[in-house]
């Protein structure tokens, strides 16, 4: 299992991955108030040359909140989130936490790669006292999983399983898919890492470890690995 | 098939979802009509306006669809019809019970 010492099992909050996590040998660290996946493979190299071909990473512990209500976007805008009037953007933040527009009613607000943005905390704070606000809430932090696939053939692989068109001349940067992901509902949003494309996806937490699967099955005639939160952080530069 | 908010998707992410019908006055509408309302539907040849749902975001909206080729004519979203929120008086205030 993992080398330091760092339990998944043993701190509050877990990633509905932990135990796939844990199988294919992550070498984990504290963060968020769980265990993050860091590295997987012992050369960092050789992972990093994996993230450019196509490889699959966990970011359920990594802050994300949603907001849902009539008056979603402008309570957001007075609070100094930067949201625009297209629907299916994703709208990057000073922080580099990405503010995706999901509906005229709804925000899915998603922390940077690296984790360290403290918008969703601040808004959740924020929203508690507003009582009056037609903006509300949505625990996604909880209730949706979080994964990012990297590579040059991640549109490839996707192709398999999505039915729509994420090649990157087709599907432009912080653009937003919501659609049937291998026949379940997700949130797909590109963000690439440096020159390297990569898509976020998000979607129910019950059925994260089905989707994982799914998506370690797709990647694999592509040759397809896992990647930690490191090897993503190096390769946006972070 | 167009999603007024996604954009064009294949046509499995689509759920069908009944005729767009005015609601009569619940208040004073005759049981017949009201069953008519709940129950029937009118089952045209032509374009008829329909509800549909983008069962990836929730998202419901209007098609127009012709029912003798199938062809969806266009899509929309339901606040170009509904423009007003539709709210019923509760007796005794606050709270319809269950």
């Amino acid at each position: 299992m993992s080398d330091g010492g760092v339990s998944p099992a043993e701190l509050p909050r877990r990633s509905p991955v932990y135990r796939e996590l844990a199988f294919a040998g992550a070498r984990f660290v504290e963060a968020h108030g769980g265990a993050v996946a860091e590295s997987f493979a012992i050369d960092a190299a050789a992972e990093i040359r994996t993230a450019r071909r196509l490889a699959l990473a966990d970011f359920s512990l990594l802050p994300h909140l949603g907001f849902k209500g009539r008056e979603t976007v402008d309570w957001l805008r007075r609070q100094g989130v930067d949201v625009g009037d297209r629907d299916n953007l994703a709208y990057r933040q000073s922080d580099g936490a990405l503010a995706a527009r999901l509906a005229p009613r709804e925000v899915l607000l998603i922390s940077d790669v690296a984790g360290r943005s403290g918008l969703c905390k601040r808004l959740a704070a924020a929203a508690s006292i507003d009582e009056e606000i037609e903006a509300f809430p949505v625990p996604r932090g909880d209730g949706y999983f979080w994964f990012l696939v990297s590579g040059e053939r991640a549109a490839a692989m996707f192709a398999k399983v999505c039915g729509v068109d994420l090649r990157t001349g087709k599907f432009s940067e912080l653009e937003i898919a919501q659609t049937s992901v291998a026949r379940m509902n997700a949130v797909v949003v590109r963000d690439d890492l440096g020159d390297t494309p990569a898509y976020h996806i998000l979607g129910d937490v019950a059925s994260a470890g089905y989707l994982w699967a799914c998506l370690l099955d797709a990647m694999e005639e592509f040759d397809g690995g896992l990647a930690g939160l490191g090897t993503v952080r190096r390769l946006a530069g972070l | 098939m167009r999603c007024p908010l996604n954009g064009p998707r294949n046509i499995s992410e689509f759920v069908y979802g009944g005729e767009v019908v005015g609601m009569p006055d619940p208040e004073t509408v005759s049981d017949a009509d009201w069953a008519d309302h709940v129950f029937l539907e009118d089952n045209r040849r032509g374009v008829v306006r329909e509800w549909w749902l983008h069962v990836a975001t929730a998202y419901w909206f209007i098609a127009e669809r012709d029912t003798a080729t199938d062809e969806i004519v266009r899509t929309y979203p339901s606040s170009d019809v509904f423009t007003e929120r539709v709210s019923f008086p509760v007796p005794g205030g606050k709270g319809g019970g269950t």
